[in-house]
């Protein structure tokens, strides 16, 4: 594997961390929506960030299929349109599928300006769906969501890579 | 370098299954064609039921920081505070108790004339009690999810009031919770009734999104005034007539259009609201309307097939 001087050598990715911090998100949606926010516009979405992240960083085991199963249970959750979600994550999912080669060499800063467009990207579809099928603006408070969800990314990489970056070989010194 | 630093099996050169945008073409095109069935066709029905069940742990599990957090706060709420309210509802109470028993009075008055008109009686709908669990999250409608579904009883279409007036209408039923779409929600619409002239007309929800309802298609030179009360007409054999909707705030005549622009402010708690009441639509046990007769159009006798 040809990697960017100065980085660490990870650790292969754990298929089950993989799916439980998907699960996760969709969770984290759930509860700034039921407990937090309500249904503000702005809320970012933790769901499309984290599957932004595997497609980019494990593209061979997260791939489009995925995006659109979780769409489809993010569709259900908000009772939006049926399909609303699954189309934005689905084109997500392929957009990252595209850049994921040449992302990876940048630093992580701006990684987060180029998942920006992606993030952009997925919002307008939503809004431009919706408003095909009659419905009206919800206001200027949408245009944060993507921002927020790009400023999160970095945060994002830490946490997820976490379990990758362990020491392949364990001792008492170094427990993780 | 230690084993298991890198993956074991490196990936595939040749079996890498379809192309990225295959899938996207595949799936974006599956997609598409849910939404239709789900918005033209309304047949997606069993499919959200099946996902809402799978997704109901999860659920339940992101209610759970809200009730920990008005727990905290009733556990740490003053006793004098509690004292205060239960004064206040003992005096509410009172109050409520002597209308209550004038209102008996009047019910049996009432149905005794109709008697004598001979006039269908007016029925008190089944209500079911029920509790909003969270707004929706779609932004683009307004609607809140209820904690009793199909097993509970809860019948598609039943209007939703609180103890102040209508607040909506149960648009899907899932086994377990219920949604229901609010009065101040774009698409919806109520048919009401001025309470001061008798006028009936429909109200609908205020298209630019506040929490509004608008009566649309009253005639500019209507008799409406600021601070009339409408209710339901119960002419569309879903709301039960006489329950308040919303108050006239705002009237807006324009010379360049035949219908005056009236705002007003839902009387219910569309937002914020927690108990409410799930009454059966009144329509339920009244006789089913006669089919439209198929127009046979005469052949005419000089035309042959």
């Amino acid at each position: 594997m040809i990697m960017p001087r100065g980085q660490q050598l990870l650790l292969p990715a754990n298929p089950f961390f993989i799916a439980v911090s998907l699960l996760l998100a969709l969770v984290l949606n759930m509860i700034e929506n039921v407990s937090i926010l309500g249904n503000a516009a702005w809320r970012p979405d933790f769901l499309a960030l984290v599957l932004l992240f595997w497609s980019i960083h494990q593209p061979q085991k997260i791939s489009i299929g995925w995006a659109f199963m979780l769409g489809l249970a993010a569709d259900v959750h908000e009772v939006s349109f049926l399909g609303q979600h699954a189309l934005a994550y689905t084109v997500l999912a392929f957009f990252a599928t595209l850049i994921h080669r040449r992302l990876l060499w940048f630093s992580v800063p701006s990684q987060a300006l180029q998942v920006l467009p992606l993030l952009i990207a997925s919002h307008a579809i939503t809004m431009v769906l919706r408003m095909s099928l009659g419905s009206s603006l919800v206001g200027w408070p949408m245009l944060f969501a993507p921002f927020l969800e790009a400023m999160l990314w970095p945060l994002v990489s830490v946490i997820l890579l976490a379990p990758q970056r362990r020491a392949p070989d364990p001792d008492e010194n170094r427990p993780l | 370098m230690p084993l298991g630093t890198l993956d074991r099996t490196p990936p595939p050169f040749f079996k890498q299954g379809a192309t990225p945008l295959h899938k996207l073409i595949f799936f974006a095109t599956l997609s598409i064609l849910l939404m239709f069935c789900d918005v033209r066709w309304q047949l997606t029905l069993p499919l959200r039921s099946a996902l809402s069940l799978l997704l109901s742990p999860a659920q339940w599990l992101s209610r759970q920081p809200q009730q920990l957090s008005t727990g905290v706060v009733n556990f740490f709420e003053e006793r004098e505070t509690a004292q205060n309210r239960e004064q206040q509802s003992q005096a509410a109470l009172l109050a409520q108790s002597l209308h209550a028993a004038q209102v008996d009075q009047l019910l049996l008055e009432n149905r005794q004339l109709r008697d004598l008109l001979e006039l269908k009686q007016r029925a008190t709908p089944p209500s079911l009690a029920a509790q909003v669990i969270y707004d929706a999250a779609d932004p683009f409608t307004r609607r809140v999810i209820l904690d009793k579904g199909g097993v509970n009883g809860v019948i598609l279409s039943s209007p939703v009031m609180d103890e102040q007036g209508i607040v909506g209408q149960v648009t899907r039923v899932y086994p377990l919770v219920s949604e229901a779409t609010l009065i101040i929600d774009k698409d919806n619409s109520i048919p009401v009734l001025n309470n001061r002239t008798g006028a009936r007309g429909v109200a609908f929800g205020e298209s630019s999104g506040a929490p509004l309802l608008e009566l649309r298609y009253m005639a500019a030179n209507a008799d409406i005034q600021e601070n009339d009360i409408l209710s339901t007409s119960g002419v569309d054999g879903v709301y039960p007539p006489g329950v308040p909707v919303a108050k006239v705030i705002k009237i807006e005549r324009t010379a360049d259009s035949m219908f005056a622009r009236i705002l007003c402010q839902p009387l219910g708690r569309a937002q914020g609201v927690r108990q409410v009441l799930v009454l059966n639509p009144v329509g339920l046990d009244e006789p089913k309307r006669p089919e439209p007769e198929v127009v046979k159009v005469p052949v005419k006798a000089g035309a042959k097939p």
